[in-house]
């Protein structure tokens, strides 16, 4: 059987037989987002929550908040505005588990693995496609506030910083409910497990500064990282550059959405294992 | 030449909870070569598919896609073979050439290569006019058409297709069928086709395997085949079953006889010889059949007698479709 020996190289294969890495994330990331935005009406719910959750904390809580003596002299827009960010978000990033979902479902998953994709672009690509919505989100989220009256102590830029680690946090979400996906390649399982992280939001100083929690919520507060986003996005907002709080809140994000993605890595392997 | 042949030797693959989808089978596969995979629903014939083009380990064995092993040189083989597998994987959001152009990417065509090459592609298939239309307003065939265009996006030498014209009016299948036909005349695609309608694997296939309960029971042209199931048959239609079956009684002598319903099958060596006998014999009992035909044997009938049952109950849903299909084989024997 002499047919039986394999071939040593891929002498005769063209001189570019694939892509390389960055291009296929970027080809991945861009095919995701132009299927978000062919069924816009996706994007309209998250939207509307965040704008809804501003607009009541701030009518409710806003006149009560000079009480407060953690807040004394700081707007409760400010406080309350990064809590919206956040939760928006959370719902906003299984915009890119959704579209794993369907492509699961449709068999095009399949066809992508059969092409030269890389794991790390099959995974970015919806990852940073969610990322870029929640970033068009948080310009909404803020341009919103800033109508209400929303003044930031930082200005533009920094402004700018509270809409990247927003994009960061929904990122490291994003990897959670993409790893869902993989797992379950199911969408009522993945739009149920993108519900887990919503304790999260208040498992923290949601709508009263940390020093004002007690008890075990405190203790919860603590090892939260949505916490350490928060006290950033609400120095940014309310106090001006504090460099130690930005980097916690920036290290915060970056541990989380590391984590997240190794999880990603690992349903990805297991769906796709040759067995 | 191995370039674009498909070796396999051995392949065995075991399931949780001991069962062998495929036990043993070895395939040989000439560069330039249309196969065609029959069997049975569950007979093995997909996850053989499902190994060959890398989706798959096997539990043991040896495979090799163009010279290439499946299981130590995946890569390689998924760059030298395209897979049209029996779901068809397209994203219903998307219109044909962000697809195409896509696909071709990914293999590493730049921009502007990819979309002239996806133009190309959407021409060969025949959908220019859809260009603008999202795929999940295709019909059945047309979407089965631009995955077989997708398949092609990076030039394979390899083309695996997977029951390509399940599910497909007659008309589509004929469409198919021309395009497979260009595909291995104008490019020498070697072409991997299993189905389920064994006219299709009869119009197509230089050499049809048939799988069954994971083995391979017998592999050949379908010509050698058909003519190792051997005999002709004389086919005779009758007003009911009672007048059938008066003449099931006088024509046993000349033949094997099978009566189904009210028509009647003799096979025998050169049936058209023995025509003006089966006819004076009818005359002579005064029996007159509604419609006299003539068939050459069929790889149904290959089929029956090596898995012990009709490819036409098999095949449920697709009754009329295969029941046409045997009737233009009868039109073709005559």
């Amino acid at each position: 059987m002499t047919q039986l020996t394999a071939q040593p190289g891929a002498s005769s294969m063209p001189s570019q037989p694939k892509a390389g890495l960055l291009t296929q994330i970027a080809l991945i990331t861009k095919r995701n987002l132009l299927v978000i935005f062919r069924t816009p009406q996706a994007l309209l719910p998250p939207l509307i929550i965040s704008i809804f959750f501003l607009v009541i904390y701030e009518s409710t809580l806003g006149e009560a908040a000079g009480f407060l003596p953690g807040l004394s002299g700081n707007s409760y827009l400010g406080f309350i505005l990064p809590l919206s960010l956040v939760s928006s978000a959370l719902s906003g990033s299984s915009l890119a588990s959704q579209n794993l979902v369907r492509d699961i479902e449709s068999g095009y998953f399949d066809k992508l693995l059969l092409t030269p994709a890389s794991r790390a672009a099959l995974l970015l690509g919806p990852i940073l496609a969610g990322g870029f919505i929640l970033g068009l989100q948080a310009v909404f989220v803020i341009a919103v506030g800033l109508i209400m009256g929303l003044v930031s102590a930082t200005g533009l830029p920094g402004l700018l910083v509270v809409i990247g680690l927003a994009i960061l946090l929904g990122m490291g979400f994003a990897g959670f409910t993409v790893s869902a996906a993989l797992g379950s390649g199911n969408a009522a399982v993945t739009q149920a497990a993108s519900f887990l992280f919503f304790p999260l939001t208040f498992l923290t100083a949601s709508f009263v500064p940390l020093e004002l929690l007690s008890g075990w919520l405190k203790a919860a507060a603590r090892i939260n990282p949505i916490t350490y986003v928060l006290e950033a996005m609400r120095s940014l907002l309310n106090e001006g550059w504090d460099m130690a709080v930005l980097w916690q809140g920036v290290a915060a994000c970056l541990i989380l959405a590391a984590a997240m993605y190794a999880l990603a890595v690992y349903a990805l392997r297991v769906r796709t294992r040759r067995n | 030449m191995t370039k674009g042949s498909i070796v396999v030797e051995n392949l065995v693959k075991h399931y949780p909870g001991d069962v062998i989808a495929v036990d043993g089978v070895s395939l040989n596969v000439e560069s330039g070569s249309i196969f065609g995979f029959l069997g049975p629903n569950g007979a093995g014939k997909s996850t053989t598919i499902k190994i060959l083009t890398t989706l798959a380990l096997p539990t043991s064995g040896q495979a090799m896609v163009g010279g290439y092993d499946v299981v130590t040189q995946a890569e390689e083989v998924r760059r030298i073979a395209g897979v049209a597998l029996q779901d068809i994987g397209l994203d219903p959001l998307m219109k044909p050439l962000e697809l195409l152009s896509l696909q071709t990417r990914m293999f590493g065509a730049s921009g502007a290569e990819a979309y002239s090459r996806a133009e190309e592609l959407l021409a060969l298939v025949r959908l220019t006019d859809a260009v603008d239309r999202r795929v999940g307003t295709y019909s059945g065939g047309m979407r089965r058409r631009l995955d077989l265009a997708l398949a092609l996006a990076h030039e394979p030498q390899i083309l695996f297709l997977d029951e390509p014209t399940t599910g497909l009016d007659p008309a589509s299948r004929r469409d198919v069928w021309e395009e497979v036909r260009r595909l291995n005349r104008e490019l020498g695609m070697t072409i991997f086709l299993t189905t389920q309608y064994l006219e299709e694997a009869d119009e197509l296939a230089d050499v049809v395997a048939i799988i069954n309960k994971g083995r391979i029971a017998v592999q050949g042209s379908p010509a050698r085949l058909k003519s190792d199931v051997g005999n002709e048959s004389i086919n005779l239609a009758f007003d009911d079953r009672a007048t059938a079956e008066r003449a099931l009684e006088e024509l046993t002598a000349l033949g094997r006889a099978q009566l189904d319903r009210d028509v009647l099958r003799l096979y025998m060596e050169s049936a058209a010889e023995a025509i003006p006998s089966v006819v004076n014999r009818l005359r002579e009992i005064n029996v007159n059949p509604i419609s006299l035909t003539l068939t050459q044997p069929t790889l149904d009938d290959v089929f029956l007698q090596i898995t012990g049952q009709s490819f036409r109950e098999e095949a449920t849903g697709n009754g009329p479709e295969l029941a046409q299909g045997a009737k233009g084989k009868t039109r073709r024997g005559r």
